[in-house]
């Protein structure tokens, strides 16, 4: 899959997350470089801490190869249902989920094995 | 090692043992049922055999090289998964469950390694690890009877028709991740037996090129109706050690889970061993496997190697998106349709429909009761048609039907949401 592509459905799936809830305001940010991308998405509407953990857990779910590899394809694609982070959580590097002033900020990094994270800031386990 | 590690690690060792103990029951009752040496001849003609649907193992080799034939096809499968580094869970469990099921009538260690090799090539081809590929290479073996055709059934003789057979098997195993992907968005993970889908489509082509080279696919219907104690109960006593076992290791909670896992809709991909626990997934296959079982016993129909191998297949897919809730109004859709067309319910294809129409499962699960009702009754009516569309050769012939089927309520559903929103309007009026 081109990376275009699958920014694309990246967006598309945490988007339709997001516009669920019909949020005034949605802003996506991305910074690419070559091993790898930062993907960031804020929204302005309120969500509870109880969503937030299934938000962070969904997302950061173990690596699952063999469902990301084959079911990861529909990520993005939803045209019925609701839309399920689980499949970008088999697939991304590490994800974040905070809360902002007015409605939360999701962060996902997703790169390959030469990806270096020190340049996308995600925060290192001894600052956490 | 964190707690989640440590789980992860558990639930892998779990299943292994689980599915080890199976493996080798099925051996033991093979040999119980039949005798080593009838047993372990039977599983060596069956390699040379045509696989078509319907070609019940049981009724051409007998219950014992059936049940070890079924024994090595999940062996093969559980050491694939192992080399791969792929930890256990409800999919793999699925794939193992079905493996095992379909080569009571059709798989074969012979004639499914070629696809697994072709599967592996394709994922080499563009950069894929196989673990990626896995369960593409595990289901994708429905297939195996275009494998045992080619080599056994278009004239070829010796050495020849093996290694005719095993190219057009590693070329179809080239194929079908392409496939696979793209008729998971034709259905939207709506037909749980997606390679069934994948597999009817490809097999459509290769059907209608065998054609054109002058072969005419002669029906199958070779079916087991000698019933025996040991086939009648074999499932029931598996529901009954899985319901243990879930309840056993996970306790009380093993119940709330499985509470849990009937609210879910089912759609793909739903790993019930992940989205609840190992325990509620093991409660909930046993439970399908008691239902399904007390089906066929209500109606008075076969236990064999086509009916146990489709219990087999529901319950596998108990940890991967079939339960009772969503199940009931599918089964109740083919049922009804059965006696509305004046067929019998104890009829092979009636039973069989009845049991793989679990496939369609989701679609209840998601979009409510009449719509199971409605998808089960099409399916009943679709599933009489594909097997010859498709020569026999793709053994998730439900799969495939369910997967036109889906896609169909599908389209539907997406265009009846398509109608005009107050938004729209909205829009539209500032035009």
């Amino acid at each position: 899959m081109k990376r275009k592509e699958l920014i694309l459905h990246l967006i598309g799936e945490v988007s339709n997350y997001l516009l669920e809830n019909s949020p005034n305001r949605l802003v996506i940010s991305l910074h690419q470089e070559e091993d790898g991308l930062h993907l960031s998405v804020l929204d302005d509407n309120p969500h509870t801490d109880e969503e937030i953990e299934k938000i962070d857990h969904a997302l950061n779910s173990r690596k699952r190869p063999e469902l990301a590899g084959y079911y990861g394809a529909m990520t993005g694609h939803d045209m019925l249902g609701a839309s399920r982070l689980n499949l970008l959580g088999w697939q991304v590097k590490h994800c974040d989920v905070s809360r902002t002033r007015n409605g939360i900020k999701i962060d996902i990094w997703l790169g390959g094995d030469r990806f270096e994270s020190h340049q996308f800031t995600i925060p290192r386990k001894d600052q956490e | 090692m964190n707690s989640e590690e440590t789980a992860i690690a558990d639930q892998n060792r779990t299943l292994q043992f689980l599915l080890i103990f199976i493996i080798f029951s099925f051996i033991i009752i093979g040999i119980a049922a039949d005798g080593a040496g009838r047993a372990f001849s039977g599983f060596l003609d069956l390699q040379f055999q045509p696989a078509r649907l319907i070609s019940d193992f049981m009724s051409t080799s007998g219950p014992g090289a059936s049940l070890i034939n079924a024994a090595a096809v999940g062996a093969t499968g559980l050491i694939l998964i192992a080399l791969s580094r792929v930890q256990l869970s409800g999919s793999t469990f699925a794939a193992i469950f079905t493996m095992m099921g379909f080569a009571l009538f059709g798989k074969t260690p012979m004639n499914i390694i070629p696809i697994i090799i072709g599967v592996y090539l394709s994922g080499k081809l563009v950069g894929k690890s196989f673990s990626e590929y896995i369960l593409i290479a595990l289901f994708g073996t429905a297939l195996g009877p275009l494998v045992s055709l080619v080599s056994f059934e278009l004239g070829f003789s010796g050495l020849s028709a093996i290694a005719v057979g095993t190219a057009a098997g590693i070329a179809t195993g080239f194929l079908l991740p392409a496939i696979a992907v793209a008729m998971l968005h034709f259905h939207q993970g709506y037909n749980l037996y997606n390679l069934g889908l994948s597999c009817g489509f490809f097999a459509l082509f290769a059907a209608a090129l065998i054609r054109a080279g002058g072969h005419t696919f002669e029906g199958l219907l070779l079916w087991h109706t000698e019933g025996s104690a040991i086939l009648t109960f074999m499932i029931p006593v598996l529901s009954i050690i899985l319901i243990l076992t879930g309840l056993l290791s996970g306790g009380k909670k093993s119940l709330k889970d499985l509470m849990a896992i009937q609210k879910h809709s089912g759609r793909l991909p739903s790993d019930f061993m992940d989205m609840e626990s190992t325990e509620g997934a093991l409660l909930n296959a046993g439970l399908i496997g008691l239902a399904g079982s007390l089906y066929i016993m209500l109606i008075g129909g076969d236990f064999n190697g086509p009916t146990i191998g489709g219990l087999l297949t529901v319950m596998g897919f108990g940890a991967f998106g079939t339960h009772l809730r969503n199940s009931w109004p599918v089964v109740l859709g083919v049922i009804a349709a059965t006696l509305l067309f004046g067929k019998s319910l104890t009829a092979p294809g009636a039973l069989l429909a009845a049991i793989f129409c679990t496939t369609l499962a989701p679609l209840a699960g998601a979009f409510g009761i009449l719509t199971g009702l409605t998808a089960g009754f099409i399916h009943l009516v679709l599933v009489h048609q594909t097997g010859s569309w498709q020569g026999g050769m793709n053994l998730y012939n439900n799969g495939f039907a369910g997967g036109l089927t889906a896609a169909l309520i599908v389209s539907v559903i997406a265009w009846y949401r398509s109608k005009d929103s107050d938004f729209k309007k909205t829009i539209r009026s500032r035009e």
